[in-house]
């Protein structure tokens, strides 16, 4: 029933958008999130991998369930070739935005999700992780129960 | 595809259109078309976004809804967002979005009631 442990969705148009949601969806719920952190998980990779096709037209993102010290978890990795973000700080203080955005991409997905790594380089692209617990009493605690 | 996920529906002279659970933009941006479309025809004074099914609500979703209401506004018209999920208000507030001055309501009956009371339609019985 536990499916698979990981799983990729190649990011070239907006309709890929709706793809990544709906596979992050499923991996969330088989992973046992609440309904409000499926949501959240899902919202932030929206706005990642909807930079991605904003940004750099064409990327990956790649999920895996991962188990660490505090239980099991989910780990999403958004990677393209594009053209990289030259200030990092910046492109994570809420309300920047170079593009269509609101500049909530990244500060909003790192609220959302807990844990967010960038690593980029400019002319070479940009690898965004984001990172979710599972933590126990969240588990329990699922929204409306 | 999409176009045939949302109908624009008139009651009396307020539209109600209810919003797909998973919209792509494509659907989104159709939407504000055909509700700004409708809103000349019919010559409404009202509107109802039922979010009631959406599950995501990411910031383009969001900037399109703001959008649409000032849209309709310049029409004229006044916009209530009717019946958004807990669970997709929290996550919506908490990647820092907002509705800017979009009414909302609990739920589309209120969101009529809350037109009505604004002297928004109805006026001919």
């Amino acid at each position: 029933m536990d499916s698979r442990k990981n799983g990729e969705v190649n990011i070239s148009s907006e309709m890929d958008i709706i793809t990544a949601r709906k596979a992050v969806r499923q991996v969330a719920v088989e992973i046992g999130f609440s309904l409000t952190d499926v949501t959240r998980i899902v919202t932030s990779a929206s706005e990642l991998a909807r930079n991605i096709v904003t940004y750099a037209e064409k990327g990956v993102m790649s999920w895996r369930k991962i188990n660490g010290m505090e239980g099991k978890g989910i780990e999403i990795t958004f990677t393209d070739k594009g053209p990289g973000i030259p200030d990092i700080a910046e492109a994570e203080t809420p309300g920047f935005s170079s593009g269509k955005g609101l500049g909530m991409g990244l500060s909003g997905a790192k609220r959302l999700m807990g844990e967010l790594d960038i690593e980029s380089e400019k002319g070479q692209g940009t690898k965004v992780t984001v990172r979710k617990w599972l933590k126990r009493y969240h588990a329990e605690r699922s929204l409306g129960a | 595809m999409p176009e045939e996920n949302i109908s624009v529906i008139r009651v009396r002279d307020k539209l109600l259109v209810t919003i797909p659970p998973d919209p792509d933009d494509r659907t989104i941006s159709l939407l504000q078309e055909k509700v700004l479309g409708a809103m000349e025809q019919s010559e409404a004074l009202g509107l109802v976004l039922d979010v009631s099914m959406v599950e995501t609500l990411d910031s383009y979703f969001a900037r399109t809804i703001v959008e649409t209401t000032d849209m309709v506004s310049m029409m004229g018209g006044s916009t209530v967002i009717a019946g958004m999920q807990p669970m997709v208000a929290i996550t919506v507030t908490q990647l820092g979005l907002s509705l800017g001055r979009t009414m909302a309501a609990l739920d589309v009956d209120r969101a009529l009631d809350l037109l009505n009371e604004m002297n928004i339609g109805d006026q001919h019985g």
